[in-house]
């Protein structure tokens, strides 16, 4: 079956078909849920800014132009959401170290029934431990599936240098990938 | 810098060997794309990893609190006025007001109740949008589940549309899996009364490759009757791709037709 592309539908959202939004809406709710879910690690909180999402692309759907990708807009704002929530409540952009820790050993206790899924626990929790930055950037690599020109559409930077972002965070993440790896 | 030295700078990093000075070099020819992340290897073999762990699923909360959002932006976006009233003076825009308020409690005043009636059917016909919007949307799925519970919820509508009579001749055809081509054609059965549906479901027969879905094209042409379908069910005799098993119920299947 053929499925209508993104800009497509989000232009014919723009003329006032909104039931479009529908399938934007299953296509990428997933995607934006992760991304959330990534960041905040709360599963109410991450559906209630997928929705907010969503309600900020149909509020103001009239600027979309269809020039640039559907998916780098949709993104660009899902990051103001979170970046407008967490100002909002004034919630601090890094953790402290004790909530890992407890992080950490909440995650052990499901280890027992997830042991073949170890490595991707630890990833996880590394992931977790990632500064909020780096943290982002690599979340949107995943869920922009590595198109490094769109990421760099959402940040507003080049190409090149998100691709040294991605570089640094990646660095950083196996340094504390290693550390998990020694203390497990 | 020469292709050599770049391939060196890669090979002293992926052998752990690289001073703050070289990875500072790295990130510069990174940035001007003279290496790609993929080269890495052990940072590539982490990004893969990244991919590859389980994404959280959003619960059906999110479902429908978006759609009740969306229900509601379009009932907004339908009361939006289709002209504009910018370019008139002040006057003759209240003129127009007052004569539209009264016009309004005129209107109100004799059809009262039809316009509730009205209410309630626009209300039902939202309800129908939505679960079409929903079907419609499942079908695109990747998930074989996810377009099953898409041709299950048409049996939860009164009436269906013709896009969604398309959507599952569609589904029908084309689906890679058998059982949601099986389900698509259930449900269609449902429709058979129509004789366009009856025509697109002869015409369906010749898409059909699969032995459970031939076998069950054919009984259902017996169920309604439909001699029409003869010439179609004989094509599928003569296709050599079509097991004998299925032949010999296709026979049975004619024979009853005609």
């Amino acid at each position: 079956m053929e499925a209508l592309s993104d800009n497509v539908l989000m232009m014919k959202v723009k003329d006032g078909d909104l039931d479009k939004m529908g399938l934007l809406f299953e296509r990428y709710k997933r995607p934006l849920y992760g991304f959330f879910y990534g960041l905040n690690k709360e599963q109410e909180l991450s559906e209630d800014l997928v929705q907010n999402t969503f309600l900020r692309i149909l509020k103001y759907r009239h600027l979309f132009r269809g020039e640039g990708d559907f998916r780098a807009w949709m993104f660009h704002i899902a990051r103001n959401v979170n970046i407008d929530h967490h100002r909002k409540h004034r919630i601090k952009a890094t953790e402290e170290l004790e909530n890992w820790q407890e992080r950490v050993g909440h995650h052990e206790n499901q280890s027992v029934e997830m042991q073949q899924h170890e490595e991707h626990r630890m990833l996880s929790i590394a992931m977790d431990r990632l500064p909020a930055d780096k943290r982002e950037i690599l979340l949107l690599s995943k869920f922009e599936e590595r198109k490094y020109s769109e990421i760099g559409e959402v940040l507003g930077c080049t190409e090149g240098a998100v691709k040294v972002k991605v570089f640094r965070a990646l660095q950083e993440l196996k340094v504390i990938f290693r550390q998990l790896e020694k203390i497990s | 810098m020469e292709q050599m030295k770049i391939d060196e700078l890669v090979e002293k990093y992926n052998e752990g060997l690289s001073d703050p000075a070289e990875i500072k070099l790295l990130e510069q020819l990174i940035e001007m794309g003279e290496i790609e992340l993929t080269r890495l290897r052990e940072l590539h073999a982490l990004d893969e990893q990244i991919l590859k762990v389980d994404t959280a699923a959003p619960s059906l909360r999110l479902d429908d609190q978006f759609y009740t959002a969306l229900a509601k932006e379009k009932r907004q976006h339908g009361k939006e006025p289709s002209f504009s009233l910018q370019s008139w003076d002040l006057f003759p825009r209240l003129a127009a007001a007052a004569v539209l308020i009264l016009s309004g409690f005129t209107v109100g005043y004799f059809i009262q109740s039809p316009a509730q009636k009205n209410e309630v059917s626009e209300l039902t016909q939202e309800v129908s949008d939505l679960k079409e919007m929903m079907m419609l949307s499942l079908l695109e799925k990747e998930s074989a589940t996810q377009r099953l519970r898409a041709v299950g919820l048409t049996s939860e509508m009164d009436q269906v549309s013709e896009k969604v009579t398309n959507a599952l001749f569609t589904t029908l055809n084309h689906d890679e899996n058998v059982n949601v081509r099986l389900a698509s054609l259930e449900v269609l059965k449902g429709y058979s009364k129509s004789s366009k549906v009856r025509t697109q479901l002869i015409e369906s027969i010749a898409f059909q490759d699969s032995p459970l879905v031939q076998v069950a094209m054919a009984e259902l042409m017996v169920a309604i009757q439909e001699k029409k379908s003869v010439d179609a069910l004989r094509q599928l005799l003569k296709s050599d791709k079509t097991p004998t098993e299925v032949k010999t119920k296709i026979s049975e299947s004619i024979e009853v037709l005609i």
